[in-house]
């Protein structure tokens, strides 16, 4: 059993997918925004894993690294999103 | 990647999707968190089984922060003025965003190379980000002090207004 650059490429697209999937169908914006750090997680695999299937290019880690970045900034931006929405109703 | 790596990448993969699509149909904000958490479980595992165990350690953090954040007793609800149908049109959107990315990542030509990894390799992620792209770390940092100063601002004023 192996997996290359397509299988992460494809469980990457798949949860882009999801988080946007998760952003559109959920009537309640507080909830959409979970789906934020689906897509950036989707994001954060696709770069890790052109780094570890990568050829040729310096430096190696860059994908590591931007995936630690989006990592960082889903949390940030759900951070916001919820203090903004700290403004609505509570249910 | 060995059999073992293989095994984790699958089963992380199995996580985070199964976990993300959870996120779309469980009601409560509970479970919504819960399913976040376990979506950051397998991302963070997707990221160890690519030798990239220090992003996993942040991913770790982050999402259940994330998590917390989408569970915690502040939680609001704010509907959106969009009405089934442009709601039902997004999700087929969401579908063919998938089915485009994946016949991309299906056709496109790739090198394959290999890859002498394994280590958490912080310090050397650390020279990365501080040394060579210092700019993107500033600028994620700006972010993050914006979402924080903008998230008290909010709460603030909330509780004025009560």
């Amino acid at each position: 059993m192996s997996a290359g650059l397509v299988s992460v490429l494809f469980v990457a697209v798949a949860l882009v997918a999801a988080g946007a999937f998760v952003a559109t169908w959920k009537k309640d914006l507080s909830a959409a925004l979970a789906g934020i750090p689906l897509m950036f997680g989707g994001a954060g695999v696709a770069f890790a894993g052109a780094a570890r299937f990568s050829a040729a290019g310096d430096p190696k880690i860059f994908g590591q690294e931007v995936a630690a970045l989006l990592a960082v900034a889903a949390l940030a931006l759900v951070a916001l999103g919820v203090g903004i929405a700290g403004r609505g109703t509570s249910r | 990647m060995d059999s073992l790596h293989a095994i984790g990448f699958y089963v992380s993969a199995a996580i985070s999707v199964g976990g993300g699509l959870m996120v779309a149909f469980l009601p409560g904000r509970g479970a919504r968190g819960l399913a976040v958490a376990a979506s950051g479980l397998g991302i963070a595992g997707l990221y160890a089984s690519l030798s990239a165990d220090f992003a996993g350690l942040i991913a770790l953090v982050c999402y259940a922060g994330c998590a917390l954040l989408i569970a915690a007793p502040r939680y609001r609800v704010v509907d959106s003025p969009a009405g089934f149908a442009w709601r039902q049109a997004g999700a087929v959107a969401a579908a063919a965003l998938f089915a485009v990315l994946a016949y991309a990542a299906y056709r496109g030509d790739f090198v394959s190379a290999t890859y002498r990894g394994g280590e958490i390799g912080s310090a050397a992620i650390g020279r990365v980000l501080f040394a060579h792209d210092a700019l993107a770390v500033e600028a994620v940092g700006a972010l993050v002090l914006v979402a924080l100063v903008g998230a008290t601002a909010a709460w603030r004023v909330r509780d004025r207004g009560r």
